[in-house]
């Protein structure tokens, strides 16, 4: 399932990137294949989401966030 | 132990670390006020070097590198550590680096780490939040870590300057044995892929003094890199070829290899896991980045700040204004009578004037933005408005900018520094000054009321709606003129957001303070030069003119000033309107007459257009000087003497309410800031720029006023 879909609240582990471009920039940060990510809110304006990978708190957009599959 | 080699005299340090890795504050710690900015040759990354004195009386150049993930970068600022760094010999290439971590962080902070080890250049390992891994009571075994991972290692905290003194003292030690391990290295950190193996055998031979690492980033970014020359691209791009080389693919391997082979070592030396921090911060987030809360704090607190760029800089402008005032007066009436003096005083000293007179606006926008950037909370801001303004092809961050500007656009261009993507920072730096500034309002102020008059709909006047009709207006050309350029610049660099939200913290105070002195210091000695000649060139044009004819204008002035039987004051006002009217500036006023006509604009109106050069405001002083009353500035009294003007032709009204609202509309819209032009060019680092944004503005001001006064006349 795309991370994007992830309902506020819940939790999943990266299982794989479906961009490679962007999965380097991600894996460089921290998100890798099996980072616990909790999908912490959506932004105010729609769009991009608060979320939290291990201890790091991320917000990306929303075209960022549909390239991570998770479980 | 034989003495070791002294090492060159200066020894180059640089200090690397992902951002938010607190490098910043380590930067400012170890050099305090002995930093200076310039430039990496060729692009607009500011390059932050300072002296670091290191004991044995060694004095090293810190160069402070932009913060990167790793070494495939997605940033003009990012590729720069690519650049110092993958070519021996670079101006920048260091001696020695000192990598800062976070320790909280250690397991996402070490990707960068790992592929430094790679070029062969002695690392020190400092772990920074010493401070905070001791609160949390997170503990890791610094003999184990370093020896693991093959360099010295050392708790440090930048707020507190602790461990300062031994990351010196391991300074010095790794200069002194920098001979003995200055062998060229044969292998990496990651087992190569066959591909990058095979790929490091073609081409080694070509590149002496590279390590197999170096040759591999070659290989990935032989399309930016600068420095190569055209045979040396001709063998990669071959290797590329003979090898099958996938960039993106091998980008994937080389990365998770790496991971996997430091997260056990981190795992493994962590003696006790810390409590984690976030969940205040993840509470304070819970309200500052609400879909609902969340703006509207971001809106009070940017009137907060749009309200002290106001009120708390109005004292000391007033204050600096008056000092030049007096040093003005003061000289006049000390020195003779002579074109020097004037050039003196008008001349010199005004500039001075009207480059110190931004200093207060720039220092308070500073000091409140990097506190706000300080404890973390710029961060959210780019979160919560990345989406609209994404659609204006703009940063998050832009907002700041786009709101400070309606103070005044020179600090709020400055303000720009931290939008890393290029485009975005660009177009906002482009459409800024669009936002009425504070120093449009006089100008507004006499206007306004040939346009609309003094009545009330309801409890609200005509005017004020007008003014802030005028306002909006402004607002709504910047996010126009935004997407314009947003479809006509063209850029290779992707936009992402993918920004990490650091954890709420006190502000270190010391950062700040150096944010703000670095701002004036820059402004003052580098826009400052472009504002000084420019304003020098105004005096001249203004009180020079054909030979003769400034002398001749006043002899005249003052014969009719005695047949009219004026007194001094009002004989010394009709003089200087003369004098303003054969100057330079009144000729280029009457010479530009027949462009301006179609607007509806005099030649009077011209040399305002001019001298408002210097800064919009200086619009009320000219009329003032043309319509001879320069010694009752106030902007009532001008307005009064302008309401009765008349063309000496027609007989009718020069400020009609069609000629005036071309005028609002001009104002609005022109770029008319020597101020602002300057310090474009200076933070875009070429003259294009600021011509283009000067071209499109007042073209877009002419453009408007001329369908205004077609539209009422």
């Amino acid at each position: 399932m795309q991370l994007a879909k992830l309902k506020v609240g819940s939790k999943g582990h990266v299982s794989h990137f479906t961009d490679n471009c962007m999965a380097c920039k991600l894996l460089s940060m921290g998100i890798l294949p099996g980072t616990q990510i909790e999908m912490v809110r959506a932004a105010p304006f729609g769009g991009g989401c608060y979320i939290k990978a291990d201890n790091l708190l991320i917000a990306l957009r929303k075209s960022e966030a549909c390239i991570i599959m998770v479980r | 132990m034989k003495p070791a080699p002294s090492p060159t005299p200066e020894p180059k340090i640089a200090l690397i670390g992902n951002p938010n890795s607190g490098k910043t504050s380590i930067f400012n710690q170890l050099t305090g006020l002995q930093q200076k900015v310039g430039n990496f040759p060729g692009v607009t990354v500011d390059k932050k070097t300072g002296t670091l004195d290191l004991p044995g009386g060694i004095h090293a150049e810190l160069i402070d590198l932009p913060g990167a993930y790793s070494f495939y970068p997605t940033s003009k600022d990012e590729k720069l550590v690519v650049q110092s760094l993958v070519q021996p010999g670079n101006e920048n290439y260091p001696d020695a680096i000192v990598y800062i971590a976070d320790v909280t962080k250690l397991e996402k902070h070490l990707l960068l780490f790992s592929q430094l080890k790679d070029l062969g250049i002695p690392v020190l390992l400092a772990l920074n939040m010493a401070d905070v891994a001791e609160q949390e009571g997170l503990q890791y075994d610094l003999e184990k870590l370093g020896r693991k991972l093959g360099a010295p290692t050392l708790l440090v905290s930048g707020r507190t300057g602790e461990g300062l003194e031994q990351l010196k003292q391991l300074l010095v030690d790794l200069l002194a044995q920098i001979p003995a391990t200055n062998v060229p290295i044969d292998s990496t950190q990651y087992r190569l892929a066959p591909e990058e193996a095979k790929l490091i055998t073609q081409v080694q031979g070509d590149f002496p003094g590279y390590t197999p690492y170096q040759l591999v980033l070659l290989a990935h970014h032989i399309k930016w890199l600068p420095f190569l020359t055209p045979t040396q691209k001709q063998v990669i791009e071959q290797a590329i070829e003979n090898t099958g080389f996938q960039d993106l693919q091998l980008q994937v391997y080389e990365t998770m290899q790496r991971y996997d082979q430091f997260t056990p070592i981190v795992q493994q030396a962590r003696d006790k896991d810390g409590l984690g921090s976030a969940s205040f911060t993840e509470r304070l987030d819970d309200f500052l980045t609400n879909r609902f809360f969340g703006p509207v704090v971001f809106f009070g607190l940017m009137l907060m700040i749009f309200h002290a760029l106001f009120t708390w800089a109005e004292l000391p402008m007033n204050f600096i204004e008056g000092a030049f005032g007096g040093l003005n007066t003061f000289l006049q009436n000390n020195l003779p009578e002579h074109w020097l003096t004037d050039l003196l005083t008008e001349g010199i000293v005004t500039g001075l004037s009207g480059v110190v007179v931004f200093v207060p606006q720039i220092a308070i926008l500073f000091f409140l933005i990097s506190l706000l950037e300080e404890v973390g909370y710029m961060a959210r801001a780019a979160f919560m408005f990345d989406r609209i303004m994404q659609f204006f092809g703009l940063n998050g961050r832009s907002v700041v900018a786009l709101i400070s500007g309606g103070a005044c656009a020179i600090p709020a261009i400055m303000s720009t520094r931290t939008i890393s993507n290029w485009k975005e920072r660009l177009i906002t730096i482009l459409v800024t000054p669009f936002i009425s500034c504070s120093a449009r309002i006089p100008v507004y102020t006499v206007l306004i009321g040939f346009v609309v008059p003094p009545t009330k709909v309801g409890f609200v006047s005509l005017q004020a709606l007008a003014f802030m009709g005028l306002y909006l207006l402004g607002i709504a050309a910047a996010l126009l003129a935004a997407l314009v350029f947003k479809l006509i610049l063209r850029t290779n660099e992707t936009s992402y957001l993918m920004l990490e939200l650091p954890e709420y913290r006190l502000p270190v105070m010391r950062n700040i303070w150096l944010t703000v002195w670095e701002k004036v210091k820059t402004f003052t000695f580098e826009a400052g030069r472009i504002i000084l000649i420019i304003s020098m060139v105004l005096w001249l044009m203004s009180s020079f003119g054909p030979p003769g004819a400034v002398k001749r204008a006043e002899e005249v002035a003052r014969r009719s000033a005695q047949l009219k039987n004026l007194d001094e004051t009002a004989t010394q006002d009709l003089i200087d309107a003369q004098v303003m009217e054969a100057s330079f500036a009144g000729q280029l006023g009457k010479f530009i007459e027949p462009a301006i006509r179609p607007l509806g604009f005099d030649w009077k109106i011209g040399i305002a257009l001019i001298t408002s050069f210097a800064a919009r405001e200086v619009f009320v002083a000219t009329m003032a000087t043309i319509y001879s009353i320069g010694h009752q500035d106030d902007e009532y009294s001008i307005r009064e003497k302008m309401a009765k003007q008349r063309d000496p032709i027609t007989k009718e009204l020069i400020y009609s309410p069609a000629t005036s609202l071309s005028l609002l509309l001009f104002y609005v819209f022109a770029m008319q800031c020597m101020s602002t032009i300057a310090v474009v060019k200076r933070e875009t680092k070429s003259w294009k720029w600021p011509l283009i944004q000067f071209a499109f503005m007042t073209g877009l001001a002419y453009l408007s006023s001329w369908l205004a006064y077609m539209w009422l006349s």
